[in-house]
Order: C-alpha cells, then structure tokens, then sequence
C-alpha cells in the first residue's frame, strides 16, 4: 500500500523521534533549562 | 557541481563569515548607549522583540514570504528544528548573563566561545565536515579555532576591568553551558542547509522559539507584573535595544549563509571575529579603553593579532571537491530519512532555484514591512540619547565600514545565489 497524505504528520514523527540528530540537541536543552534552574 | 561554482560559494560563505563578524560585533553598539540600572533578563527580552521583528521584516523584504512557505511545504521537519534552535539560543543567552555576573567577562567569553570547537567536532561527526580535508586543511581549520580562542581570551582580560568574581564554580558552569548549547544549535542550522532550506526560512521558525523561550524566562524570572513596569519604565531605551537586535539579526543572517556554504566547523569560527568588532566598537567609539596602562594594549593588540591569523587559517582551508563529495553523502541522507526531494536538495546545496515561486510582495509581507518600520519610527520619538562622551566620527567611520560590507556582500549574495 503506499503511504498516504494522512500518513505525513505520523510518519515524519516516526523520522524525527528516531533521529539521534534530534536527541542531542533536545538533551542539552534540558541540561541547559536544569542548569539555569540551579542557578536562580 | 562544477569545480568553479564550488570555489565561488566557498569564497561567498567566507565572505559572509567575515561580514556577520562585523555586524554581529556592531549591535553591541546601540546596546551600550542604555542605562545599566534595567536588569539583563529585561535586555535581552527587549532584544528579541527586535530580533522577532526584523527575523519575519528583513526576510519579506528581500525575498517574500512565499519563499518561506515554499520551503516548509517541501521540509516540513525543519520547523521543528528552527524552533527548537532558537529555544537553546535563549537558555544559552540567558545563561551568559549568569557567568558574567559571576566570573566577570574575562573567564565567561573564552568558555562560552569553546562553541567553535563544538560545532567543528558536530560538523565532522555529524555531516562529514573536514573528511577527506587532509591534514594542511585540518591545521587550518583546527589552528585557526585554536589561535582565535587565544586571541578572545587575552581581548577579554583587557577588555574587563569590573569583573566581579563571586560565585566562581556557578559562573564557569553558566558559561560552559552557554558554549555548549550555542556549539550543539548549529547541528539544527546545518541539518536545515544540508537539506536545502534557505536561511531566510528558518530564521522565521527560529524566532518563534527563541522569543517564547525568552518570554517564558523573563516571566517566570521577574514576575508578569514587575516585568510589566520595568518594560515601561524603560521606554526610552527601547528604540536603542531593539535597533541592536535588529542589527544583531542582519549579522546572524549572514552567518547562516556562511553555514549553509562553508559549513559550521568554518562558518561559525570566522563569524566569532565579532569580537574584534566589538573591541573597535567599544575603544574607538565609547573610549572603553581610556587610561588603561602598558599591558592591557600589548594584550589587545596580541588577542587582535591572534584572532585575525586564526580567520586567515580557516579562510584559507575551504572544502575540496572530495569533501563537498562526502558534505553530498550527508544531505543524501537526510534527503532520504525525511523524503525530501533529492532535486530540492541539490538546489539547495548549490545555490540554485527549485520549482517556480512568485517573486510578488503579498499582503502579508507589506504588513510585515511597513509594520515593523512604523513600530521603530514610534519608537525612536520615544527614545532619549543618553549623554555619553562618544566619539561620532569613529561611530560614523565604523558603521560605514559595516554599510560597505552589508552592500558589497549582499550583492555577493544576489549574483551568486539570489539569496538562496
């Protein structure tokens, strides 16, 4: 079956959720956010 | 790609590199004519109201915004990755304002700076960067980064006589991770430009996170209601700090341009010459460095020195055919994970149209234009010209030096690519 438009949104949230690119990134924002935290 | 159109978008990223340094470093300028009495939180969300401006204004004015919804319909994951960009931007921002409360600007700037380093080592583990450069290009690169973090050491200890250590373990932490989360945001930027997103897109979605990010922190730091006062107490200045966000987004466009074609472990090293332009700005025009003895010139002038042989190095280390070859891999690859077209792609990397866009103004873009002038026009009757000794023909000799550099790179820019 191909995929289809209402696939799009499940399916490029399967590409970023599964992308390490997008983890690191996601994962030093935090760090940065608990950081900031510490420091108030 | 042809071996010619190769050299000519490394020469451009360069150029760009050299020019967002310049304009980066001159929107210290109009930030350093405000009272210090308004705490830094307030600053910096003043500062990216002008930011938010001219990142949806400057884009609409050159290129429209059908450009912009063009690319979103062809990568729609990159909004996400502009967003979550600009979220790190604010933390790391606010972050800084920590360290240099804490350490003083002379430890904060070069830890915070280690950036550089960090998105050469994202750009070679992550996109191919520097594989297949070879060893003389390596030095280049590396050396230079290396030489420029010397020389923005010793321009930071001479350029920061009231730093007041008091927290010292807090403060090197901010600043560490301020540098961290700036080094680790250029893996969204060259994930956008491997993809083919043009600059003039994602700066639009990075806004959004940026200036709800600032706004969250600004809020949940100071309270709604005393933010709220402070905000109109300092009405006055807000002309001159938003005219430096605006300033602030001209220096990072090009350093976008500078990332999509050089890359980050390149494009982010020559667009932290912005420090050397601070420097100017700050001793030529405001007499920062008035009355300082001997050895705070011997180290201005070595930091400086320093700083300009590292730019030359990495100026002169540009990608070879193979390791733009291996930059091709990475791109192919996103291509394939996200189902981008490989055409768009490719037209991306090189600089070129895809598909046909009106090149119309819209509505939209007319509101956007003629809004944000009407907004700093309103603001400029407010703002008050604070009574600093500064020295107007070096302000004048500056921002001409910043003009020239905007026009020639912008044309650059128009004929090379049309500001794709």
């Amino acid at each position: 079956m191909s995929p289809t438009k209402n696939d799009a949104p499940r399916r490029l949230f399967r590409a970023i959720a599964t992308d390490v690119h997008f983890w690191i990134p996601l994962s030093v924002l935090v760090g940065g956010l608990v950081l900031l935290d510490k420091l108030r | 790609m042809s071996a010619s159109r190769l050299r000519s978008l490394q020469g451009l990223g360069i150029f760009c590199g050299f020019a967002a340094g310049a304009w980066l470093g001159g929107a210290e300028a109009p930030i350093k004519l405000v009272n210090p009495d308004i705490s830094p939180i307030t600053v910096s969300l003043i500062m990216v109201c002008g930011v938010f401006l001219a990142r949806w204004s400057v884009p609409a004015f050159i290129r429209g915004t059908s450009h912009v919804r063009n690319d979103v319909r062809q990568a729609p994951h990159l909004i996400v990755w502009a967003v979550l960009a600009g979220c790190m931007w604010a933390v790391a921002n606010t972050l800084t304002i920590y360290a240099i409360r804490n350490v003083g600007l002379s430890i904060a700037f070069p830890l915070w700076n280690t950036n550089s380093l960090l998105g050469i080592f994202w750009g070679w583990l992550l996109f191919n960067e520097l594989h297949y450069a070879g060893w003389k290009r390596w030095l280049g690169v590396l050396g230079g980064a290396l030489a420029m973090l010397a020389g923005a050491t010793l321009l930071a200890i001479a350029s920061s006589h009231q730093a007041a250590p008091g927290k010292a373990a807090l403060g090197v932490f901010a600043a560490l991770g301020a540098g961290i989360l700036w080094g680790t945001m250029y893996i969204p930027y060259r994930k956008a430009y491997l993809t083919g997103m043009n600059p003039m897109s994602f700066i639009t979605f990075f806004t959004v996170g940026e200036l709800a990010t600032m706004t969250l922190l600004a809020v949940g730091y100071r309270g709604a209601t005393p933010l709220w006062h402070e905000l109109v107490n300092a009405r006055a200045v807000l002309f001159w700090l938003m005219l430096g966000g605006f300033v602030w987004v001209i220096g990072d466009l090009f350093q976008q341009y500078a990332t999509k074609y050089v890359g980050i472990s390149r494009g982010i090293p020559l667009s932290n010459t912005n420090q050397l332009w601070g420097l100017l700005w700050g001793a030529l025009v405001f007499h920062e460095l008035q009355g300082a003895g001997r050895a705070v010139y011997v180290q201005v002038a070595g930091g400086s020195i320093l700083m300009a042989l590292g730019a030359v190095g990495i100026a002169l280390s540009s990608a070879t055919a193979r390791e733009h070859s291996s930059w091709q891999d990475a791109a192919d690859r996103e291509g394939e994970r996200y189902g981008v077209e490989g055409e768009y792609v490719r037209a991306g990397m090189e600089g070129r149209a895809y598909g046909a866009v009106s090149n119309r103004r819209t509505v939209t873009d007319w509101i956007l234009i003629l809004g944000t002038t009407a907004l700093f026009v309103a603001l400029a009757t407010l703002a008050k010209l604070p009574r600093l000794g500064i020295s107007a023909g070096w302000a004048v000799a500056l921002a001409a030096a910043m003009l020239a550099l905007l026009a020639t790179c912008g044309i650059s820019l128009w004929r090379t690519t049309r500001f794709r």
